[in-house]
């Protein structure tokens, strides 16, 4: 493979050292974490509300991949395989590919960024909701079925309260990415920590972007934390 | 096989509930159950004894609706029972105890209650009662009468392995089959929760007609809570006696592997 | 049956479930309806009219441009010598991430034992002292760090030190994926079973021989399944970490998309899903491999 010459820019080295050494202090000046904070919330709110989405998309769709309610047997594998197909297109797609698509198609809105971030988490929930759902023990959906319970009743009072642990946990796990994911919509010019981002790297100010960065790591570890709180009361 | 068709002889002109004509069923490789033939009549507490493999299972599944026979049919009240709509009209005549009971552990006591009303229910009010629980009054009536009203609201997992037990009966309460099932009611009870699970059977069906068949194992709770036994081995008939008539040498008989099966030393050489 | 007399209580009387559980919930539904609320009245620009025609139309009109109705020249999809020019930026893409998941493996080869608890700090049988635990702690927050920033924003710092082409992206795809491997591996090593190491430290192993006997074996399948999920998601991701390191068809697909060559487009989507697909086969035919069933 040709590396097209040096692998380092002219002058890389230094800008690295540059970069390294705004940790020490990052930029901690009242406005800035002002910014910073304001900053956070549409992060935030662009993966809170694209994860709504994404389970929109993926609680209904999973429940037909995974094959388990329809009880006419001519229309279950089809309409499962059906299902299983677009889960498994729609996250083919990365969340930003599908945003400059959609920007293109649409122009530029907060639905856009909305859609774009649900899409391809839709297909992931989906595909692991089936999983889920497909993998009940079954013993007690066996019970349900002598008491007169037909699939789709026991996929009320059987699958999904026996799936239903898991399938939070999952979620909230994804609800982790999916702040990331909505970080980098900044791409496609969606206000957040990413657009911050943008803004004082085209300056060279390092040391915002080191606040920013450390802005998005304790976001993630908050929501990291709560998630494994949540994991493990449920487990229990 | 002279006492199955003795008993079949008196059984004859009563109303009869269960028939059981010439049925039989195969897995891939196995006979499990050779063409076997018998009724039962209202009232009746049937028990099944035999070795496990002797094809008990694989009738009360036949019985409940979960297996449909290769050969023969079953009949409840004339009608037959590959004839009857699953759920609905099944869950009316027939239900079922489970080994385990096998509840829906993260669901709270009162909706694996109610869920013995699935079967009449309709699908909207099936999924609204997730929410708002309906006819909350006949589950806990059933739960008051087995003496755990006050987990009504609790989740199925933390309830211990006696009020699990209760719970799956306060289901079939409220589903309020004419024929219950029981699939080793007592297999993994010590012998106070056994006697307990025996004596609330028997209180869900003496006085009301209805018709118990349990898989059991034990003389002595055999005699004691049925009235009948039919004896099973590798899915044929050994015996069918009234239930005082059971003698430890009849079910010795049944149990004893050692003279029977020649390729059991070599099972045991492993 | 003397229970069947004990009066009964009310359902209210009975614990509150999960209170965790339950609060957390009220908590996202709270945190749904104010991100709704935000995102339909808070911001400047307006929500398209999903039932307005011209929105469709606008769609419709995209997905025309793409299978090239409009153009007068044939569709790029339709030559053979563009598919062979945009395969080979398949290739680069490719590579991107094969050296991305190369890259974050080797990291995560490297400091995943020292990041999990019971290594360094003797709960394994081990030796505990004092620059073991900092070396945890330091570890464990790098990995935080790297995850917790996404790809695309690592592609953006890297490209000020990096001459552009695969090396940038790839480095970016690496370093977020290095945190969230070596996250993954050190739980694993850190839920292991402990009874082999700490018989194997009975036996008088050394510390060293401890890990490669007792923990590698172990733990090094789990760590290749992790990698080769990864790679999963990193073959998605290399072409938006080409849009700013312009290695592979990340950079050709902005150009396209921004020159309106709407029928590249289409063929590199085509390669893209090609290549996801193609991918997604692998990793699941590897992971079969890694972790084989277990021996009856």
């Amino acid at each position: 493979m040709d590396w097209g010459g040096s692998l380092i820019h002219s002058g890389g080295g230094g800008a690295a050292r540059t970069f390294f050494l705004a940790l020490f202090p990052p930029d901690l000046s009242p406005e800035f974490l002002r910014i910073s904070l304001a900053a956070t919330w549409p992060t935030l709110a662009y993966a809170v509300a694209g994860m709504t989405v994404a389970v929109l998309i993926g609680l209904p769709l999973g429940i037909l991949a995974s094959g388990t309610v329809i009880s006419v047997p001519r229309l279950r594998w089809p309409v499962a395989l059906a299902s299983r197909f677009s889960l498994g297109g729609m996250r083919a797609i990365h969340e930003l590919v599908w945003a400059v698509l959609f920007v293109a198609a649409f122009g530029l809105s907060p639905l856009v960024a909305v859609l774009a971030l649900g899409i391809p988490y839709g297909g992931i929930l989906g595909r692991i909701y089936s999983e889920l759902l497909h993998d009940v023990p079954p013993e007690p959906l066996r019970a349900l079925r002598t008491a007169g319970a037909s699939p789709v009743r026991q996929l009320l009072y059987g699958r999904i309260p026996l799936a239903l642990p898991d399938m939070v946990g999952y979620t909230f796990y994804r609800f982790e990415c999916a702040i990331r994911s909505a970080a980098i919509m900044s791409f496609v010019g969606i206000q957040g920590l990413g657009y911050q981002l943008q803004l004082s790297l085209n300056d060279l100010l390092f040391r915002q972007v080191w606040t920013l960065l450390l802005f998005m790591l304790v976001l993630v570890v908050l929501v990291d934390q709560w998630s494994s709180l949540v994991r493990r009361k449920l487990a229990s | 096989m002279a006492d199955s068709r003795h008993h079949a002889a008196v059984a004859a002109p009563a109303a009869t509930h269960v028939v059981v004509k010439d049925v039989a069923k195969g897995y891939p490789g196995v006979r499990a159950l050779a063409p076997i033939a018998f009724s039962v009549q209202p009232g009746e507490r049937l028990a099944l004894a035999g070795p496990s493999g002797s094809g008990k299972t694989t009738l009360l599944y036949l019985l409940a609706g979960l297996l449909q026979p290769d050969a023969g049919q079953l009949c409840i009240d004339g009608r037959d029972l590959a004839e009857m709509r699953p759920g609905r009209e099944l869950a009316r005549l027939v239900g079922m105890v489970h080994q385990q009971y096998d509840l829906v552990s993260s669901l709270p006591v009162l909706h694996n209650v109610l869920a013995g009303r699935l079967g009449q229910w309709s699908l909207a009010g099936s999924a609204l009662s997730l929410i708002w629980p309906r006819e909350r009054h006949l589950a806990e009536e059933a739960l008051a009468r087995l003496g755990i009203a006050d987990k009504a609201s609790q989740r199925t997992s933390r309830l211990s392995g006696g009020e699990q037990q209760r719970v799956a009966i306060a289901r079939l309460m409220l589903q309020s089959p004419r024929i219950i099932l029981a699939d080793e009611p007592v297999s993994s009870l010590d012998p106070a929760l056994a006697e307990e699970m025996m004596r609330l059977l028997v209180d869900l069906v003496e006085g009301s007609g209805k018709t118990l068949i349990a898989s059991l194992h034990s003389p002595y709770l055999i005699k004691k809570y049925c009235t009948r036994v039919i004896g099973l081995r590798q899915g044929e008939m050994q015996f069918d006696l009234p239930a005082a008539d059971l003698t430890e040498a009849v079910l010795d008989r049944l149990y004893d592997l050692d003279r029977r099966r020649p390729e059991n030393g070599a099972i045991r050489q492993e | 049956m003397e229970a069947r007399e004990r009066p009964t209580r009310s359902a209210s009387a009975s614990p509150k479930p999960g209170g965790v559980v339950r609060l957390s919930m009220l908590g996202l539904l709270a945190l749904a309806a104010a991100s709704w609320g935000y995102l339909v009245f808070g911001v400047d620009r307006d929500f398209p009219n999903l039932l307005a025609a011209d929105t469709w139309q606008g769609a419709g009109r995209l997905l025309g441009q793409m299978l090239g109705r409009d153009s007068t020249s044939p569709p790029a999809y339709t030559q053979w010598d563009r598919w062979l020019e945009t395969g080979k930026l398949a290739y680069q893409t490719l590579t991107m991430s094969v050296l991305a998941i190369g890259l974050a493996g080797i990291g995560v080869l490297v400091t995943f034992l020292p990041a999990a608890r019971n290594v360094s700090h003797g709960g394994l049988g081990g030796a505990s002292s004092r620059p073991w635990r900092v070396l945890h702690h330091v570890i464990r927050l790098v990995y935080n760090l790297t995850r917790a920033v996404p790809e695309l924003v690592w592609a953006m710092i890297i490209v000020f030190f990096l001459s552009p082409g695969l090396l940038p992206g790839a480095v970016a795809l690496a370093l977020h994926n290095f945190g969230i491997v070596g996250k993954l591996s050190a739980e694993v090593v850190e839920n292991l079973d402990p009874a082999p190491s700490r018989a194997l430290r009975a036996a008088g192993a050394s510390n060293t021989q401890m890990l490669l006997y007792g923990i590698l074996p172990q733990a090094l399948p789990h760590f290749l399944t992790y990698l080769l999920y990864r790679w999963e998601v990193v073959i998605r991701t290399t072409v938006v970490v080409g849009f700013v390191a312009a290695g592979g068809m990340g950079r050709e697909f902005r150009l396209s998309l921004s020159y309106f060559h709407y029928t590249d487009v289409a063929l590199l989507l085509m390669w893209y899903m090609i290549l996801v697909t193609g991918v997604d086969l692998l990793s699941a035919l590897l992971r079969r491999m890694a972790l084989p069933p277990p021996v009856r």
